[in-house]
């Protein structure tokens, strides 16, 4: 009992303290108790405030571009843009080609690898692959680039490891060889190596990328148009086998513009296999090479004589004796054995004609005038330079009568066809462009006066409808073509070749207001039965460029005469 | 004092679980957003390629035997005509080519 009670009097005494305690708190464990409070307080915001700055200062700074390792040591591709007709038509795009690349650390069975893979991709280099694959340090090694999905499946088939696939991008040509020579090539990087693609390298723009991402620049738009050049491409395809030439070429100028509306040039090339070396069987005839044109050449001394106030159309020349230069003797082809006016010496594609006119002239005037037509001097387009013309090294009397008929001087026949055109635009100098223009005529330099446009269209025209005109298989029913001949000499190694030729025709449509220029050359024509044995261009090259303008007039609008009287 | 350390200790678990779902949100997003870029420059590669093998299909050099060989050739001269001798066509289509012509005229 008592010990119970001396319990609860404990308990109680325990009480009484404890509830003295709360009631009275001395002076001093309070302000202890305060601090304790204010420091656990300020250590908790001191805390929150670190969180707070630490996600404040995530926020801000940028986020660091994360790169995989893995990319670093792979070359760079470069992703382009599109090219495209005039017409918007694709001739060029990008497009997503598995490569195939090996790990050499992770390749188990060297050899097992290189031998397993030469049955699926057999032209592989063997030794090279072997050799690679033996260094371990190295972590990335090509195999092969730009594999089709079908190869692509057959080596995944394999199960081969240490090999995987980077998607790579591979230009594409989906109209094949057209234009081949002027869209030019690119390299396994995908990097422009000659032609338009260069240009698009230098002037356009590409984008260096690590993965197949297609580029969002705006496509390149060509003055091409896919259906001349077509057409272009099939009559030239066609003249080679009917003449049996060994080479062709040809272009279609828009005559205001300066706009190349096609460009060929036989042999073809493939843009989308290139040879990687550079070999003169296929080099662009158009652009990249120079010839001697022979009589074509005569359109430009017709020209200089008559915008110089030399002759009129009607002045006539007596043409029967032959012109004398130093150990030559110039006579004409088919004689016509009595004096000729100007208009007729055009027709007549008369040597000693145009060298009278050329004499006439003298050297100053002759020079003059053709370099005014810009033929003189180097030209360049967008697909690189033009080859610079070969030139008289002096202008005597004798290369003043050669250079007149289209010897002895020596030019690319886009850079002849473009001084030509300056003949009729009625701007003046022409400068060919490959890109669509949209019809802005910059200022140009006038070269001929309007008076001498209009005799020379009067001149190309009666060449083709006149009786002994040279250019009479050239024509094509409406559409009023006008033209010269040529047929020149093919200069080989050490002089002249023995009855080879490069035969030319150089026309221009509609004749009553000049639109369009056609320029086709044929190498080394055979005389055939359809030419009764001859090989000079009014028997192929005009008949040429008569179905040319058959199948082009159409598609560039041209109304043919028959209803343009009726309208 | 107490209700100020419960809603703090409240407020710190909250935003700690918001800041957890935020950034788990954020990680789930970041990963849509790549699929979504994969899938888009997926669909450009493969537009990319309809693109050529429709330019590849209608290349002039594959068209021009095929419209051949169902007899079609190049227009002739002689195939065209002028607006206005089709202006004496019957029906809807010969008042089409008078609007035309009336049109043109008046410009």
């Amino acid at each position: 009992m008592c010990s119970a009670t001396s319990e609860t009097q404990l308990t109680r005494h325990d009480d009484v303290a404890v509830g003295e305690a709360r009631s009275l708190p001395s002076n001093g464990r309070l302000s202890r108790q305060r601090v304790a409070h204010t420091v656990v307080l300020l250590g908790a915001i001191a805390a929150f405030g670190g969180v707070a700055a630490q996600l404040l200062s995530l926020g801000m700074t940028p986020r660091p571009v994360m790169a995989l390792a893995a990319a670093e040591p792979i070359a760079t591709s470069y992703s382009r843009p599109d090219i495209i007709d005039r017409n918007g038509r694709l001739l060029a795009t990008d497009l997503e080609a598995p490569s195939l690349f090996a790990d050499p650390a992770m390749v188990l069975d060297r050899d097992e690898v290189v031998e397993k893979l030469a049955t699926v991709l057999p032209e592989l280099n063997q030794a090279d692959l072997r050799h690679q694959l033996l260094d371990k340090n190295r972590r990335f090694v090509w195999i092969a680039r730009g594999l089709s999905p079908a190869v692509a499946q057959r080596v995944h088939n394999l199960g081969l490891p240490g090999l995987a696939f980077r998607g790579e991008l591979r230009r594409a040509y989906p109209a094949g060889m057209l234009a081949g020579h002027v869209l030019g090539a690119v390299n396994i990087d995908n990097k422009g190596v000659s032609g338009i693609e260069k240009y698009i390298d230098d002037d356009v723009g590409v984008d260096a990328v690590h993965s197949a991402r297609l580029s969002t620049r705006a496509p390149v738009r060509l003055s091409l148009d896919i259906g001349v050049q077509h057409a272009l491409e099939d009559e030239l395809d066609t003249a080679i086998s009917r003449f049996h030439t060994t080479g062709a070429a040809g272009l279609v100028l828009d005559i205001k513009t300066g706009e190349v509306l096609a460009s060929a040039s036989f042999p073809r090339v493939d843009p989308g296999r290139p040879s990687g070396q550079p070999d003169t069987a296929v080099l662009d005839k158009i652009s990249a090479s120079t010839f001697e044109l022979g009589s074509v050449f005569k359109t430009l001394t017709i020209a200089m004589a008559l915008d110089e106030g030399i002759a009129k159309p009607s002045s006539m020349y007596d043409v029967r004796t032959p012109l004398q230069a130093g150990r030559y003797t110039i006579s004409d082809f088919h004689s016509a054995g009595r004096p000729l006016s100007v208009a007729e010496i055009f027709t007549h594609s008369s040597n000693v004609g145009t060298g009278m006119l050329a004499l006439q002239a003298g050297p100053q005037r002759m020079k003059g005038f053709l370099d005014k037509l810009g033929l003189l001097g180097s030209m360049k387009t967008e697909t690189g330079a033009i080859s610079a013309p070969q030139l008289p090294r002096a202008w005597e009397r004798a290369e003043l009568i050669t250079t007149s008929y289209g010897h002895g001087i020596a030019v690319a026949p886009l850079q002849f066809a473009a001084a030509s055109a300056s003949l009729f635009n009625g701007h003046g100098r022409l400068v060919p462009t490959f890109l669509r223009t949209d019809g802005a005529a910059h200022d140009r330099q006038i070269v001929v006066t309007a008076e001498t446009s209009r005799q020379m269209a009067r001149l190309f025209r009666s060449n083709v409808i006149d009786q002994d005109g040279t250019g009479e298989r050239a024509d094509v029913v409406g559409y009023r073509v006008g033209g010269k001949t040529g047929t020149a000499d093919l200069a080989g190694s050490g002089g002249y070749k023995a009855k080879s030729v490069i035969s030319s025709f150089l026309a221009a449509f509609p004749m009553d207001a000049p639109r369009y220029m056609t320029f086709v050359l044929l190498f080394e024509p055979n005389g055939t039965a359809e030419t009764g044995g001859q090989r000079t261009a009014s028997t192929n090259a005009a008949p040429v460029t008569a179905r040319l303008i058959t199948r082009i007039a159409p598609q560039l609008g041209v109304v043919p005469v028959l209803i343009a009287a009726t309208q | 004092m107490r209700l100020l350390n419960l809603t703090a200790i409240c407020f710190a678990i909250t935003s700690a679980l918001m800041l957890y779902g935020l950034s788990y949100e954020t990680r789930r997003l970041e990963a849509e957003v790549q699929s979504k870029e994969r899938t888009a420059q997926k669909t450009r590669n493969d537009i990319a390629v309809l693109k050529a093998e429709r330019s590849h299909l209608a290349r002039p050099e594959r068209i021009d035997p095929l419209a051949r060989h169902l007899g079609l050739l190049p227009p002739k001269p002689e195939q065209f005509t002028a607006p206005s001798s089709l202006a004496v066509l019957p029906g809807e289509i010969g008042a089409e080519i008078r609007a035309d012509l009336a049109a043109s005229r008046s410009r």
